[in-house]
């Protein structure tokens, strides 16, 4: 089954740097070091040490040229009187609660489709695959925002069946379903750890429960679902996540403003444009930690929550 | 959390690499050298590849004839510049000569981030033979922080064969805001094209407005010079515009940026910079023209010359005579005029606009300019710091109030709430 670890990098590494040999320790633990440095150089000076800045200068007043003032929590207080920061939160939450489980729904159901023994299957999961590869670039962005716009691909498709949206890149009620589309497209990397998953169901399962009588729609609901538990709880966390901190296609598609009328203003998009269009670093920085904080927040609120209908095999509960 | 991290990392490496340079480089700005030995200069700008290749035309004959001073090129994107040149600014690490634009300009002279090349003119800077309408242009508190390298006004750029098949009138000099709002809205009627770009949308004409009613964007001690009631009337007018179809629908607007309309012949006519006519042409088969803007003030036209982009040199260059030479060049040197033609605006001085050769859409900007000279006043100062971000909070607002997402007194409320934290600071 599926484990966390990928989400965990610093797991892997006291497991291969702990010394066997007792008789030569200290001259194992030095190679070791060594080996390590560029990791821990990386950590420190890449990770750490920015992040501790970054820290600071959330309780700062810093604008890029002069030097930060302390102004102790304000940066954090006075979001919640924020308008727009408050509209950022709105609109990522609105975002994450639409994207994901559009997404996860698309990327289960294609998995499903995917995981029969067909001619050409290869193709198809390469096909389905591919856009997650590129999905996150500037220039899908854009080609998207073309085909959403007025009189282009999706307008035209639409016409046939007699809707008519004006383009929905210019429309304030489209433009974030236009986005949660986008996402949506991008599918392949959870699809390709529900196939995994899927994989893994025991056949015999299947073979008994078709025996007792069970349609397609019970079979899925009372095996494969339970079953591949572990993996939609894996892909729920990865995409809650990510979808919390999307950033490239928004700025492409809405610009540092959320265009049209601020209804595509993410966090993220907010936070930039504090930083670098308003030269308000202390601010952005606090609220890349509040991000942080509410993330850390849910992502633990999952994990308790999985308890409740997570199940891996051997366990008894 | 390896994504989430991927987010957090590059943005708190920038600012550690910012703090920490910040600490390390209080460059000493040694002025006393400048004997002549060899010298490197870094010089920034914004632009395309198109100018891209007009300016290393230009640095190749500046560095043949000033061979002991090298020049090292870099150029972005408008607004990926300005968050370049912030972070290497705030580094202690600008570069020596940088182009700035007017709404920036202030920001930087206050922050002390930019050379005085008051100390080099008449030595190493000409600045004798600059336009009548840019001299002074650049100067904040007595010092001088930018040098104009081209200059351009407002004026209302239309499509003149929507205005025939209307049967309205041309716009020319004298012509009001009544006969722009009742033009707009016949050409809508009459040919299904908008009649205009919303003027409701651009900073430039809420000023333009204030300068004809004798009043200015901002005070001279960089407050809005203006109130609340004359913004939510300026909102209202623009509203109604919209509200009676005279202009472009807003998610028609929204939705082809960074396009402008008359690129994509969406609209009859809309107030901007003159040498924008050159761009719009280009990309379009319409033939477009170029009037004064309306004005219910026969006497004041409320339009100036304003320096397009500017020159300035870093607070911290090593070799700020070097730099002034390299500015000096840019704007004297017939040959630079030459080879930039209006790609910048209109050329600074009257030598290198007596050798650009402007055809064409720059020719009639050339005559446009030539012809307003009695009328135009003179530029107010620099804006204030924060005005570049303002100006974005602008266009901002006025979308949401073109969406019906506020009304003309909030949008006016929030305004007036943005600029106060903006321009308090």
């Amino acid at each position: 089954m599926a484990t966390i670890t990928p989400t965990r990098p610093a797991d892997a590494v006291p497991a291969g740097a702990g010394p066997r040999k007792r008789a030569r320790r200290s001259d194992d633990g030095i190679t070791g070091y060594f080996f390590l440095s560029p990791w821990i150089l990386g950590v420190l000076l890449l990770t750490l040490g920015p992040m501790a800045t970054s820290l600071y200068l959330s309780f700062t007043d810093y604008d890029l040229f002069d030097t930060p003032r302390w102004i102790g929590l304000d940066n954090y207080a006075r979001m919640f009187s924020d308008q727009r920061w408050l509209r950022s939160v709105g609109v990522t939450v609105l975002y994450v609660a639409l994207a994901v489980p559009v997404k996860l729904a698309a990327a289960l159901g294609v998995a499903l489709l995917l995981n029969s023994k067909r001619k050409g299957q290869g193709l198809y999961r390469a096909a389905f695959y591919g856009p997650s590869l590129i999905g996150g670039s500037v220039s899908v962005a854009i080609v998207w925002k073309t085909m959403f716009s007025d009189d282009a691909a999706v307008d035209q498709v639409l016409r046939v069946f007699g809707i008519e949206t004006g383009g929905w890149s210019g429309n304030p009620d489209f433009s974030l379903l236009m986005l949660v589309l986008l996402a949506a497209w991008q599918l392949g990397a959870p699809m390709v750890i529900f196939l995994a998953g899927l994989k893994q169901v025991p056949k015999e399962l299947y073979e008994a429960a078709e025996v007792d009588g069970a349609g397609p729609w019970r079979r899925f609901a009372s095996i494969t679902l339970p079953m591949i538990s572990p993996v939609i709880f894996f892909n729920l966390l990865m995409e809650t996540i990510h979808s919390f901190q999307v950033f490239t296609s928004a700025y492409v598609v809405g610009g540092p403003n959320g265009q049209p009328a601020g209804t595509t203003l993410f966090y993220t998009v907010y936070l930039f444009d504090r930083g670098f269009g308003d030269y308000r670093m202390g601010y952005a920085a606090a609220m890349a930690w509040m991000l942080l904080l509410v993330v850390g927040l849910i992502t633990a609120l999952l994990f308790r929550s999985a308890r409740g209908w997570v199940h891996y095999s051997g366990e008894k509960s | 959390m390896k994504r989430f991290r991927a987010l957090v990392v590059p943005v708190v490496a920038l600012l550690l690499a910012a703090t920490t340079a910040s600490c390390g480089g209080s460059g000493g700005g040694g002025e006393a050298e400048e004997s002549g030995g060899p010298v490197t200069l870094r010089f920034s700008w914004w632009g395309n590849a198109e100018r891209a290749a007009l300016m290393q035309q230009a640095l190749d004959l500046f560095h043949t004839k000033n061979p002991s001073i090298t020049i090292t090129p870099s150029f972005q994107e408008f607004e990926a510049y300005w968050q370049k040149v912030a972070t290497e600014t705030a580094g202690g690490n600008a570069p020596d000569v940088m182009q700035t634009d007017f709404a920036y300009l202030r920001e930087y002279a206050d922050r002390h981030a930019l050379y005085d090349l008051k100390k080099q003119e008449g030595k190493n800077l000409d600045l004798g033979d600059l336009i009548e309408g840019l001299k002074g242009a650049g100067e904040i508190k007595g010092g001088l922080y930018g040098v104009p390298v081209g200059g351009n006004t407002w004026g209302y750029v239309y499509n003149p064969a929507l205005y025939a098949q209307a049967g309205v009138a041309e716009p020319k000099l004298g012509w009001t805001w009544d006969d722009y709002r009742a033009g707009s809205k016949q050409i809508t009627e009459k040919t299904g094209i908008s009649g205009s770009a919303n003027p409701v949308g651009t900073y430039y004409n809420l000023e333009l407005q204030l300068l004809q009613e004798g009043r200015s964007l901002y005070t001279d001690d960089g407050k809005l010079g203006f109130d609340k009631a004359r913004l939510a009337s300026f909102l209202a007018d623009g509203k109604k515009m919209a509200d009676d179809r005279s202009t472009l629908p807003v998610e028609k607007a929204v939705q082809i940026k960074p396009k402008h309309p008359l690129e994509s012949d969406l609209v009859a006519g809309a107030g901007a910079w003159d040498n924008f006519l050159d761009r719009y042409s280009k990309s379009t088969k319409a033939e477009l023209k170029i009037a004064p803007s309306p004005s219910d003030n026969p006497k004041a036209l409320g339009q100036y010359i304003k320096p397009a982009l500017l020159l300035s040199v870093s607070q911290k260059s090593e070799h700020p005579a070097a730099a002034a030479k390299l500015v000096s060049f840019m704007i004297n040197d017939p040959e630079v005029g030459k080879i930039f033609g209006a790609n910048r605006g209109l050329p600074p001085t009257n030598a290198q606009r007596a050798s650009a050769q402007l055809t064409g859409p720059l020719a009639a900007v050339a005559a446009y300019e030539d012809g307003l000279k009695d009328q135009l006043i003179k530029t107010p100062p620099a804006p204030p710091k924060g005005a570049g971000a303002l100006e974005q909070a602008f266009i901002r607002i006025t979308e949401e109030l073109l969406y019906d997402r506020t009304t003309v007194d909030q949008a006016a409320d929030q305004f007036f709430t943005e600029a106060d934290e903006t321009l308090g600071s």
